[in-house]
């Protein structure tokens, strides 16, 4: 045999429907499925009488609120959009401008780290030693020192560093090796 | 019955035409559409508004914000179901959203009314009856709340309640017997 009637059953009951032959015969004989198909028909009733009594507003009223309701809402839109700008904007055109905005911003600011990091110009290479620099050899730094560009950066130099100097070329001149 | 549905097939065309056609006039700046669109559809929202808040006043007010939403959001009308369906749809999530952020509301109400309910009359006792039967439909979930009403008092076909609500027509079948059954019960533990 098959079981109780399924929901479906009971709606297509009460809509008029017909069941089949074998279900009409189990509903006719099992008392759960006529008790359900009693109380829902009894509730069905219910509720489709309620339907009667909804009290009508006034239509034309009714229109004009919902007409004032959008005007309303549209020039708020409108103010709220000149708050913004400044001036009166339709929206395609506020959203239009923020993302040309915001895509100008991106490239320049990828466009301006590309340039920066490729560059030679902005590269920092290592500014080239002068040959004394790299030297121990005292002559050498001696003839270094005595040429008078030497004198252009002593001028540069605080007095401790300028002192610190003098020694190095005193030693150089003495040939004994300079000890801080 | 097959000349039923035969003679009613040509008539949705025909409202499905008038609709697209008021929609092209009011989007094109007609306000004359704008009326007509209402006199054709704010009975039945307005209706459907009511049931889910039981006073006038909110109806309108909840009838108007689908109207609003529906005027607002026109432009982006796909046309994929017919402007009856979709004004329907925007009411009944409307309404649904509406009753679950008031629902604590709604639980005072009845809590008040039904204090109140041995003071009744005697022969007020039908109208009572017919009151709380109203409450407790209003107990319903909303979902299946909204299917009742849409079939039973708005009288729409299984197949436009499936494309309002996007589920078949056997849910909204079951939909229909599960609300009866917990009305039942509602009755029962009365």
């Amino acid at each position: 045999m098959f079981g109780h009637l399924k929901p479906e059953d009971f709606v297509n009951l009460i809509e008029g429907g017909a069941l089949p032959a074998k279900r009409k015969s189990h509903l006719d004989s099992c008392s759960r499925c006529g008790t359900k198909w009693t109380s829902m028909l009894a509730m069905h009733a219910e509720v489709t009488s309620l339907a009667a009594d909804i009290p009508e507003p006034d239509w034309t009223e009714f229109r004009s609120a919902v007409r004032d309701r959008l005007l309303s809402r549209s020039m708020q839109r409108a103010s709220a959009m000149r708050r913004w700008t400044g001036w009166s904007m339709q929206p395609g055109a506020a959203w239009a401008l923020s993302v040309f905005v915001a895509v100008a911003l991106t490239t320049g600011a990828f466009l301006w780290n590309r340039e920066r990091t490729s560059s030679p110009a902005g590269v920092l290479e290592p500014l080239p030693l002068h040959p004394a620099v790299e030297s121990n050899d005292a002559d050498t730094v001696k003839a270094v020192w005595s040429q008078t560009a030497l004198f252009d950066e002593l001028v540069q130099l605080g007095d401790a560093e300028e002192e610190q100097l003098r020694q190095m070329i005193a030693s150089a001149e003495k040939g004994t090796p300079y000890r801080q | 019955m097959g000349r039923t549905v035969t003679a009613s097939m040509p008539m949705a065309l025909g409202n499905q035409d008038a609709d697209a056609g008021l929609v092209e006039r009011y989007l094109a700046g007609d306000t004359s559409a704008f009326d007509e669109l209402m006199i054709r559809y704010e009975r039945q929202i307005y209706r459907v508004c009511y049931r889910f808040v039981e006073n006038r006043e909110d109806a309108m007010d909840l009838a108007q914000e689908v109207f609003i939403k529906a005027f607002e959001h026109l432009p982006g009308f796909r046309r994929e179901s017919s402007l009856k369906t979709w004004l329907y749809r925007i009411a009944i999530n409307h309404c649904i959203n509406h009753v679950k952020k008031q629902s604590h509301e709604f639980v005072e109400v009845a809590e008040h009314m039904s204090s109140v309910r041995p003071l009744v009359h005697a022969q007020l006792e039908e109208k009572e009856q017919r009151e709380h039967f109203r409450r407790m439909v209003q107990h319903l979930p909303p979902k299946q709340k909204a299917i009742i009403e849409l079939r039973i008092n708005e009288q729409l076909s299984y197949e436009e309640i499936a494309r309002i609500s996007g589920r078949s027509i056997s849910t909204i079948k079951a939909s229909v017997f599960f609300a009866l059954e917990k009305l039942r019960k509602l009755v029962k533990d009365r």
